[in-house]
């Protein structure tokens, strides 16, 4: 019986080593990437620790501009979706109750509506909306970030929504009628008691709503207009060429995911020990001693670990410089592609020793050895002299691009059904 | 008359104004950014792609046109169907199926575990809190993080070749692995919700009581727990399956060459075709069969619309 007790533990333990390596590695790899040199980003080999990335991806106008209209987007949509999903919750408090399925099921639809269609619907529709009043292209309904703040709080709302409903299942009506018993107004009612007690609700479901702008690309896809936003560029980046600026910013929204998430944590527990040993609410929140503040609480610990590594990092990245570490693995690279490149060289000649006579199948083979350089790690980016080898070897240079992209995004795959379209028009 | 009597009760407890600003809040979200729009995607699907001049005049008629065009393919096409794009559907409705089983099978131990173990300790907050935080980080971002993996110099082929377990790296993006795993991860933490959720709710009794009654520990779960938590596993999987299908992102950045998905589809007659009654029309067809898809299942499994979201 114990053993099989035992057993059992393991694989627990064994399972949750695994999910949870397949949860949050892929996370850490990309945030690792950030860190190597070379300009595809992975993790193996590993070159030379460098900052130069987040230079990059300060100076990139466009992530610049997108993080703005994202910004701008997320705003309108907080605002939006907040409001209609409290409207929304208390509205289902009073419906009529023969409509209230109805009602619950059109209001939680827009979560199960892929993405996709609600950009369009919301496309299609103000652009209509626009030509019935008679407004010429470039009007205020096709306005790109107008558009976006209404296709995403279309569901964003229900969001909202499901986070209000659940507050307000514990909402004491007897509180409100009290209030009007003693002579409030209804607004008054709402306002100083109702309000107050959704208050913690409305801003996690601003913060939920926020976070849901702000990572939205489905929707954002179809309505962005003019103004694409960061989740936007970001994907055009991706899918046209990547290179580690992009790790760099995965690893400061990472970064900053995991300080809001700890300091959150730090918050309530703060708020729970007090609770528990008998404090008063406003005693815990009000005061802020380091000493007590740290005891017995892993994760104000960790926060205050994270804060002091970003900091020594930021500090290192100003005295540290990578460019002999990268000059010296440049100088490497170039003395192994020169020998891979004599090796083969020598294999081809070999080869064509062996070969004399039959020509027709020299070509193939050929094409088939440069395939040795692409199984060392870097495919010879950086070698001055890929460029001009033999027609033979061309495959070489190509390597590494078609191995990053896997040629999947040239522009030219998307185009698949390309003649069709024309067939049919 | 009875809806005149709500009104008046309505307006009664809440007053004329807060009355008025949730009604016009409310309508304004059903009626104006739910209802309309999806009605007239649906009205323009059966429209002719016209340039604008023409739009509204003698041959803006109703026309079945690009339905027609989806099952039948272009007129005059070597084939009498439209081989390309109902295959295309027909992959992604079928891969939106696995990634939501695989999803469930992954999740659940996870989910029971979560759900068994609260108010065992701190560390469990920490799982829970573990679990989330992927969810906030951008979906680009995430499949990026598979590109990086799963690349041709990703970090799996480059271990593998390290270790010399293969020759040459193995193209994990044209296999489409990548893409499952992608789209795997993504929605996991609205698997595990829902399912946490509800067997939270189980009294631990009821295992006990059927432990000591003899059963096996798969039977506990199977004639117990599983049947307990079935809104939530239903609530679980029509999520990640509607999101799956309707994916975009994942298709977009992890997806191979020679496979499409139907949304990528819908995408390029929008983006590149740039006939948007096309686009409209495939759109209703893949929002029609999801909803079917999804209510069949639910009349299967008894599980009613209210559970859902819960």
């Amino acid at each position: 019986m114990k053993s099989e007790n035992f057993l059992l533990k393991f694989f627990l333990v064994a399972y949750l080593v695994v999910f949870f390596g397949y949860l949050l590695g892929p996370l850490l790899v990309m945030s690792v990437t950030a860190f190597n040199s070379p300009s595809f980003p992975k993790l193996t080999p590993w070159e030379c620790l460098t900052f130069e990335w987040f230079d990059v991806l300060a100076q990139d106008e466009r992530i610049i501009t997108g993080l703005k209209n994202s910004l701008i987007v997320g705003f309108g949509t907080v605002i939006l979706s907040v409001v209609m999903g409290l409207a929304g919750a208390l509205m289902l408090t009073q419906i009529w109750p023969k409509m209230r399925a109805t009602y619950y099921t059109i209001v939680i639809a827009p979560i199960l509506i892929p993405g996709v269609v609600l950009g369009i619907s919301t496309l299609v529709f103000w652009d209509r909306v626009s030509v019935m009043l008679g407004f010429g292209s470039g009007s205020f309904f096709q306005n790109g970030i107008f558009l976006t703040i209404l296709g995403q709080s279309t569901f964003i709302a229900s969001y909202c929504m499901l986070v209000f409903v659940a507050r307000l299942q514990r909402f004491d009506t007897g509180l409100t009628e009290a209030a009007l018993d003693l002579g409030a107004s209804n607004a008054q009612a709402f306002r100083k008691i109702l309000l107050p007690f959704m208050k913690p609700a409305i801003a996690s479901a601003a913060v939920l709503a926020f976070l849901a702008s702000f990572e939205n690309y489905n929707t954002t896809t179809f309505t962005f207009g003019k103004f694409p936003t960061l989740t936007i560029e970001l994907a055009q980046k991706v899918r046209y060429g990547i290179d580690p600026s992009i790790s760099a910013l995965a690893f400061i929204i990472i970064c900053l995911t995991v300080i809001g998430a700890l300091a959150h944590e730090v918050y309530r527990r703060r708020q729970q020990l007090a609770l528990n040993n008998g404090a008063p609410l406003s005693a815990v929140t009000g005061s802020f001693q380091l000493p007590k503040f740290l005891r017995g609480n892993p994760a104000a610990i960790v926060l205050v670990l994270i804060s002091l590594g970003g900091f020594t990092t930021i500090w290192f990245s100003q005295v540290y410089s990578p460019k002999e570490c990268i000059l010296d693995v440049r100088e490497q690279k170039r003395i192994l592609q020169d020998l891979r490149i004599q090796d083969i060289k020598r294999k081809r000649l070999e080869q064509q020793k062996a070969t004399q006579g039959t020509q027709s199948t020299a070509p193939a083979n050929s094409s088939t050895l440069p395939q040795s350089p692409n199984k060392g790690a870097f495919g010879g980016v950086f070698a001055p002299d890929n460029l001009n080898k033999e027609t033979g070897k061309k495959a070489v240079p190509q390597s590494p691009g078609k191995g990053a992209f896997g040629g999947v995004f040239a522009p030219g795959n998307l185009d698949k059904t390309g003649p069709q379209d024309k067939k049919s028009d | 008359m009875n809806i005149a009597n709500f009104f008046r009760n309505y307006f009664e407890k809440n007053g004329i104004g807060l009355g008025t600003f949730l009604l016009v809040a409310v309508v304004f979200w059903v009626v104006v950014l739910i209802i309309l729009p999806q009605l007239s995607m649906l009205d323009f699907s059966f429209r002719h792609h016209l340039p604008p001049p023409e739009m509204g005049g003698p041959k803006d008629v109703y026309t079945l046109e690009h339905y027609e065009y989806l099952i039948l393919g272009a007129p005059g096409a070597d084939t009498s169907y439209n081989v390309v794009d109902l295959g295309v559907f027909g992959r992604t409705l079928m891969a939106a199926v696995f990634v939501t089983l695989l999803n469930l099978v992954i999740c659940y131990p996870i989910a029971y575990y979560l759900a068994q173990t609260k108010g065992g300790g701190g560390y469990t907050r920490i799982l829970v809190l573990l679990l989330i935080i992927p969810y906030w980080i951008n979906e680009i971002l995430r499949a990026f993080a598979f590109r990086i993996i799963f690349g041709d110099s990703g970090l799996i082929n480059e271990t593998l070749l390290v270790f010399g377990l293969i020759d040459n790296p193995v193209d994990f993006i044209r296999a489409n692995v990548a893409l499952y795993a992608g789209l795997g991860y993504a929605y996991i933490l609205l698997m595990i919700f829902p399912i946490y959720n509800v067997i939270e709710s189980l009294d631990r009794n009821q295992i006990e009581a059927a432990r000591d009654m003899g059963a096996s520990w798969t039977r506990i779960h199977w004639r117990v727990v599983i049947p307990y938590a079935k809104p939530g596993i239903s609530s679980g999987c029509t999520m990640v399956f509607m999101l799956t299908a309707g994916a975009l992102a994942a298709p977009q950045i992890l997806g191979g060459p020679s496979s499409l998905w139907f949304t990528q589809i819908i995408y390029q007659w929008f983006n590149q075709g740039g006939n948007w009654p096309r686009g409209a029309a495939f759109a209703i067809v893949l929002l029609v069969t999801c909803v079917i898809i999804v209510l069949s299942m639910m009349r299967i499994f008894k599980v009613r619309m209210g559970d859902i979201g819960k």
